[in-house]
């Protein structure tokens, strides 16, 4: 979950609240000064470089190489306008793709907050010991991708696996876990879900703490359930944080790369190749830089959408 | 009076009921690991998953023979690395939006903002190509600069920094510090907190990169611990499970020590933008 | 906040640091081997492979031998993973300072390798120093020259063929495939083990793996792509919807359906699987590189049977490619190191370590004088299945059809292959499959050869 930062997203709607007597309400008051501008650049040179050279140019270059061919070494050779992108868009393969990571993205977003909110739920009761259950369902968040991929690679294997073990001990028929589409499809997105939720447990407890006691004292008094409770008290008061976390769930969901390459290698029948892997893969196993690069352009559009509704959604709460 | 705690304590067992059913479930995973990876590998491969021949010998093997040290080491410096250069860059734009004023600043930081929108996965193929002309390829440094500074450090460190009293910015004044001296004995200090919570997001982010280590480092001296694990497992042509899951317990056991100790860090940082 | 945080450091920080410390200084006591860490004195050689598992060890091994046979040179293996991904790692790197000076790559990249120029053919060496190559099987020879000049040299070199546990077949009292089978007989002794042991054992499987499909073209004498399978011209068109590919996929549906078939997917976790599966007596017959010999011999209470690779009924067997790698000499490195590099690909090619490089692989030994050492001849004695690959080589007359498909992107279509048949062992129907690779297939090899200008 936790991303490098370079590729996170920003801080939770919950961040700011307005006091006075802070630097961001006394903006006006700075008067312009003409030595600021050399502290600036010293200040923000570091990072403008970096973000330069790693962030923008490769924007453009990416941009440059889908216009072309590119042959056996990777360089440019013809210059083909957009037909990559058209070759991309008409293509069964690339749609499928397409169509698969909608399908992962949606259902691990889903999954994983609808789990969350249980869990959180349930761990937000003031019962004694509550604190080590807490602990328990927030430790998925140290696990990396590839300690994940071993986990569970093991529980689905299909001759030693846990799984396969288990049915056989309870007489339930073996699904082939890894080796069939549909379901290969659905052990990635447990996985990932199971990588998730710790960290999506985490905020939403946070926010679930965060709603005023008085609310629930209040429906308790008039004998509210607790399920009532929590659809007309708990949500509509957690919404943002819950939009938040689905939205950079959604967005690190569309970046999936490392489980899918240590579980299924985007098949069985490219049932798990998604656009990330295949970026990946049309470039630095078949060379088709030109090709991998189109791909990175739509892949780019995709997120910088998303992370275009999240900034409109916090707007009003950031100040600029 | 029986009649309230009774209802109340059945809803008691239940919930503790569900809370204990959920978390073997959540643990499952860790647990079934760590028992395979005390069970010899031909255990294993029979399907004898209740053998009771448990040792160590899973782990000692994996110490000396392979390189899993070495990867965590490698890790462990690249990801320190990243930290210690994001705390420092990050901050610095971070305060040059907040307490400079310059030509061109909004637009700046539009452009930062702007950074978060562009997927690094989208960007592998011409980055690859900057650091193999910048001569990186399978170093430290190439897993390093290219993540120096981010975005969103710089954004979150705006946001905190833009809380601070307005009453120290102007005791600096009147005591005459300059821009480097307010920045370094004021603002940073003052903003423990915040800086702390980006230190251990960009010290995890550091340690899960996967994908751009996998293209740019080529031996075992600078493979990073996520690829390391990887190459084990390319590498290791048996079914030798137990070994593998040694090999994952001794990489997930100190990150979860790690952060169940610093987990407040990162709620805080999450849930308050490291706002107090 | 602040009294939590001085708190947290005053309970954390040592300890935290002393973890920190003692992991660093034990990572970097561990013996670390780059370019930088030769012997003084001593050039370094770096070395590419991506050989895993008992070929690692003994490749290594090999590698060790070389070091201590002279003081000039110090070869350093670094493994790369998988062939499919040290392809364009090799490209992608060359010219920079984490180049390779020597590098294994595999059959179907050899005419991207050529096309690349980025590598110094070994022809330049073997003619400086009038070496000697006629000991060293010429159908590998060929596969990796062109135009009758040496461009890499064989390393590693397979035969795929047929594996079955001939303890099972007896005790169930099955009548094992023959030495040279066709498709209906496998299916025979698949479908009655499968019967016989009352389901508790699996007939056969067939990897997810473009290399089986090409060399089931191979054995019927067909061609994939025109040009005499890229022999005799570039290369521009290619036909997988053709009568043989039907008939094998259709000879393991039949399997599929009479439910002796069990399939392990693909990729190196399927050849794993498989073989695990086969060890512990859950599976009587598969189809695998003859690589797995080594693995397969190793610790294995029941008796090995190995026949040749399957054929299509009433065809006979035209014989198949082979498989494997050739080790190549970059051209972006000093000219003593380029010696060194090829010093030591002369060390891999002695009868004495190609013959142990079999014993220890399953790997064909390709020096023809291997053949009369005390350790092959051992081992011969021991496991006679272990002579079938080699009596399969001999027995194949080399023509177009089974000298391996020249053409560059052919890890693409070999990737498209897989694809077509992941969708027939999931139920699809084989016509459509093909179609859609060969669509696929021939709209990559029309931008290639665009891209390329030719």
């Amino acid at each position: 979950m936790l991303k490098s930062p370079a590729q996170s997203t920003p801080t939770s709607p919950l961040s700011v609240e307005k006091t006075k007597n802070k630097i961001a309400d006394q903006e006006a008051k700075f008067t312009l000064n003409a030595k600021d501008k050399y502290f600036a650049w010293a200040f923000l040179g570091p990072s403008l470089l970096i973000l330069g050279v790693f962030i923008f140019y490769p924007m453009v270059k990416t941009l440059y190489l889908s216009l072309f061919l590119t042959n056996t070494v990777g360089k440019t050779t013809v210059f083909v306008g957009l037909s990559n992108y058209i070759n991309l868009l008409t293509s069964a393969d690339y749609l499928s793709s397409l169509g698969v990571t909608l399908f992962y993205v949606f259902a691990v977003t889903i999954i994983t907050i609808a789990l969350g909110l249980v869990l959180a739920n349930l761990a937000s009761k003031r019962l004694p010991g509550i604190g080590l259950f807490r602990t328990l369902f927030s430790a998925t968040m140290g696990v990396s991708v590839s300690v994940a991929a071993i986990f569970w690679l093991f529980i689905f294997n299909p001759s030693t696996g846990f799984l396969s073990l288990a049915s056989t001990f309870l007489h339930l028929p073996q699904i082939p876990w890894l080796t069939d589409p549909t379901a290969a499809m659905w052990a990635v997105i447990i996985t990932t879900v199971w990588m998730n939720l710790g960290f999506t447990f985490l905020i939403l407890l946070g926010a679930m703490s965060s709603v005023p006691t008085t609310l629930y004292e209040a429906a308790n008094i008039e004998g509210a359930s607790s399920r009532f409770q929590f659809f007309h008290i708990t949500i509509p008061s957690i919404s943002p944080t819950l939009f938040f976390v689905s939205i950079i769930t959604l967005i690190e969901s569309f970046k999936s790369f490392g489980l899918i390459d240590l579980m299924t290698k985007g098949g069985p029948t490219n049932a798990t190749n998604m656009l990330v892997y295949r970026i990946y893969k049309d470039a630095f196993y078949s060379g088709n830089f030109a090709q991998a690069s189109a791909e990175s352009i739509i892949l780019t559009i995709i997120i910088a959408l998303f992370t275009l509704l999240q900034f409109k959604v916090l707007e009003k709460r950031v100040n600029y | 009076m029986d009649i309230v705690t009774k209802p109340k304590l059945s809803r008691r067992i239940w919930d503790y009921t569900l809370l204990t059913v959920l978390a073997l479930i959540i643990l499952a995973p860790f647990l079934i690991g760590l028992w395979t990876s005390f069970l010899p590998t031909m255990q294993i491969a029979q399907g004898n998953f209740l053998s009771t021949k448990v040792s160590l010998q899973n782990y000692i093997d994996a110490f000396t023979q392979t390189p899993i040290l070495r990867y965590l080491g490698n890790s462990l410096v690249i990801s320190t690395a990243t930290m210690i250069a994001q705390l420092i860059f990050c901050s610095m734009s971070a305060y040059a939006f907040v307490f400079l004023k310059f030509k061109g600043r909004k637009f700046l930081f539009g452009m930062f903002l702007a950074t978060m929108m562009l997927p690094f996965e989208a960007e592998i193929i011409p980055n690859f190509q900057t650091v193999k002309a910048l001569g990186l390829l399978n170093s430290y440094s190439v897993m390093v600069i290219p993540f120096l500074t981010s975005a969103f450090g710089v954004f979150m460190l705006r946001q905190s920094f833009m809380q601070m009293p307005i009453e120290l910015k102007e005791a600096a004044d009147i005591e005459g510090l300059g821009h480097f001296q307010f920045y370094w004995k004021m603002v940073l200090p003052y903003n423990r907190i915040p800086l702390m919570t980006l230190g251990a997001y960009s010290f995890l982010g550091a340690w899960n990169q996967y994908l751009w280590p996998m293209l740019t480092t080529f031996s075992n001296d600078f493979r990073p611990v996520q690829n390391g694990l990887r190459q084990l497992q390319s590498e290791e042509t048996f079914n030798d499970w137990g070994m593998i899951q040694a090999t994952a317990a001794i990489v997930v056991i100190p990150t979860l020590i790690v952060l169940f100790i610093g987990q407040h860090y990162f709620k805080s940082g999450v849930n308050e933008g490291a706002v107090k | 906040m602040m009294k939590k945080f001085t708190a947290f450091l005053k309970t954390y920080a040592l300890p935290i640091f002393a973890i920190f410390a003692l992991v660093l200084g034990l990572a970097f006591v561990h013996g670390s081997r780059d370019a930088s860490s030769a012997k003084a004195g001593r050039i370094p050689v770096v070395f590419w492979h991506e050989m895993g598992g008992p070929a690692e060890v003994q490749l290594d091994k090999m590698v060790d031998d070389f070091n201590k046979s002279q003081n000039k040179y110090e070869v350093i293996p670094q493994y790369q993973g998988v062939y499919d991904e040290a392809v364009q790692k090799i490209i992608q790197s060359h010219g920079t300072s984490a180049s390779p000076a020597v590098f294994q790559s595999f059959d179907i990249s050899t005419a991207q390798m050529m096309h690349s120029k980025y590598t110094t053919p070994v022809q330049k060496f073997i003619d400086e120093d009038n070496y000697d190559t006629s000991n060293i099987s010429s159908v590998a020879r060929s596969f990796y020259s062109n135009k009758g000049k040496q461009l890499a040299m064989p390393f590693n070199t397979s035969q795929p063929v047929l594996y079955y546990n001939a303890s099972l077949f007896k005790k169930y009292g099955v009548t094992p495939p023959s030495k040279s089978p066709s498709y209906s007989e496998v299916t025979r002794a698949a479908e009655q083990l499968y019967k016989k042991s009352h389901h508790k054992v699996k007939g056969m499987t067939m990897e997810i793996y473009g290399w089986l499909l090409e060399e089931a073209l191979a054995n019927a004498h067909t061609s994939l792509i025109n040009n005499g399978d890229g022999h005799t011209g570039n290369p521009t068109k290619i036909n997988l919807n053709n009568p043989t590919t039907k008939k094998f996929l259709t000879w393991i549906r039949t399997n599929i359906k009479s439910g002796d078939f069990v399939n392990y997917g693909s990729g190196a976790s399927a050849e794993t699987n498989e073989i695990a599966a086969f060890l512990a007596g859950k599976l009587g017959i598969f189809v695998q590189s003859s690589a797995y010999i080594g693995q397969l011999t190793t610790g294995n209470k029941n008796k090995l049977g190995i026949s040749y690779f399957p054929h299509p009924d009433g065809v006979k067997a035209n014989g198949v490619g082979i498989g494997g790698a050739a080790l190549w000499i970059s051209n972006d490195k000093p000219a003593k190191t380029q010696r060194g590099a090829w010093e030591f690909i002369k060390f891999t090619q002695t009868a004495k370590n190609q013959a142990a490089w079999q014993k220890a692989t399953g790997y064909l030994a390709l020096n023809k004088n291997s053949q009369k050492t005390k350790t092959l001849q051992d081992l011969y004695k021991k496991i006679p299945a272990a002579k079938v690959p080699g009596e399969q080589l001999a027995s194949a007359k080399p023509n177009n059809t089974n000298s391996g498909i020249l053409m560059e992107g052919m890890q693409l279509t070999r990737e498209l292959e897989q694809t077509a048949m992941e969708t027939v062992y999931n139920g699809g129907n084989i016509n459509s499959a093909l179609n859609t690779a060969d669509k696929a297939m021939n709209a990559n090899l029309k931008t290639t050869n665009k891209a390329d200008g030719r």
